[in-house]
């Protein structure tokens, strides 16, 4: 299983950027997915930077675990920063926004509107001291096998 | 990130990942050529790959954009077409308002 430990910094999205997109790519994403599985992660993580750790002056890293079973790519970004629920945050408010140009919208939100958009399953916890974000997107399934058959086939 | 003027118009173009780690460099570029009071900003962005929510705030300025399939699905999720006309090719006629 796939894990990289970063600073909390935000030259630490594009290695986590590379991450998600090999590992999507092995477990057979089409394109499309792809992008949008990228996009919540990196909204994600820079939340984590920028709110978790900058913006109270604290330091902390960001460990991201990539894991494709047959079903599934599951994605989970952990932070020791305070804790904080993004499946929480309403973005009712921004999807009213839409309507609006875009110099007449409220900022923030638009992030976690990405990643509620994204994956089929998102799930927060608080666990052992650190906030832990799961972003889980189906694998396509290739006739009657699984896309991971299939990709294993590739490879042989 | 590259810029030039060109009598009144200012070209920017984009290539790689704007993320919230790249934004920076694309602000300091946008405020350098505002500095020289270009009459319109125009964006090439059909080279790059990706864009964060950090991106479209600063597409408030602009008008056309052509970009890859994508980026253009993240724009219209979001409503921001309905502010922007998506272009084939940069036409200078369209941006008389």
């Amino acid at each position: 299983m796939p894990t990289l430990t970063l600073p909390g910094e935000l030259s630490s999205l594009e290695p986590i950027a590379d991450l998600v997109l090999e590992q999507a790519r092995l477990a057979g994403l089409d394109k499309h997915a792809t992008y949008q599985l990228r996009l919540a992660v990196d909204e994600l993580a820079t939340n984590i930077v920028i709110h978790g750790y900058t913006e109270h002056q604290k330091n902390g890293n960001i460990v991201a675990t990539v894991d494709v079973d047959a079903h599934d790519l599951t994605v989970v970004l952990e932070d020791t920063a305070a804790p904080y629920d993004p499946t929480r945050r309403d973005v009712d408010c921004v999807e009213q926004d839409f309507d609006k140009p875009l110099e007449e919208r409220e900022i923030g939100g638009l992030g976690i509107y990405f990643v509620r958009q994204a994956v089929d399953d998102f799930r927060y916890e608080w666990h052992d001291g650190r906030n832990r974000s799961t972003l889980v997107v189906h694998r396509p399934v290739v006739g009657n096998r699984s896309a991971l058959t299939a990709a294993n086939d590739r490879m042989i | 990130v590259t810029s030039k003027i060109d009598s009144g118009v200012a070209h920017l173009t984009l290539s790689g990942r704007l993320d919230a780690n790249t934004a920076p460099t694309f602000k300091t570029e946008i405020e350098k050529v505002a500095a020289g009071k270009p009459q319109t900003l125009v964006l090439f962005v059909e080279k790059l790959e990706y864009m964060a929510s950090a991106g479209i705030r600063m597409l408030v300025f602009t008008k056309q954009v052509r970009a890859n399939d994508q980026i253009i699905n993240t724009l219209e999720m979001t409503g921001a077409d309905k502010s922007v006309i998506f272009v084939d090719e940069f036409q200078p006629a369209a941006l008389v308002r």
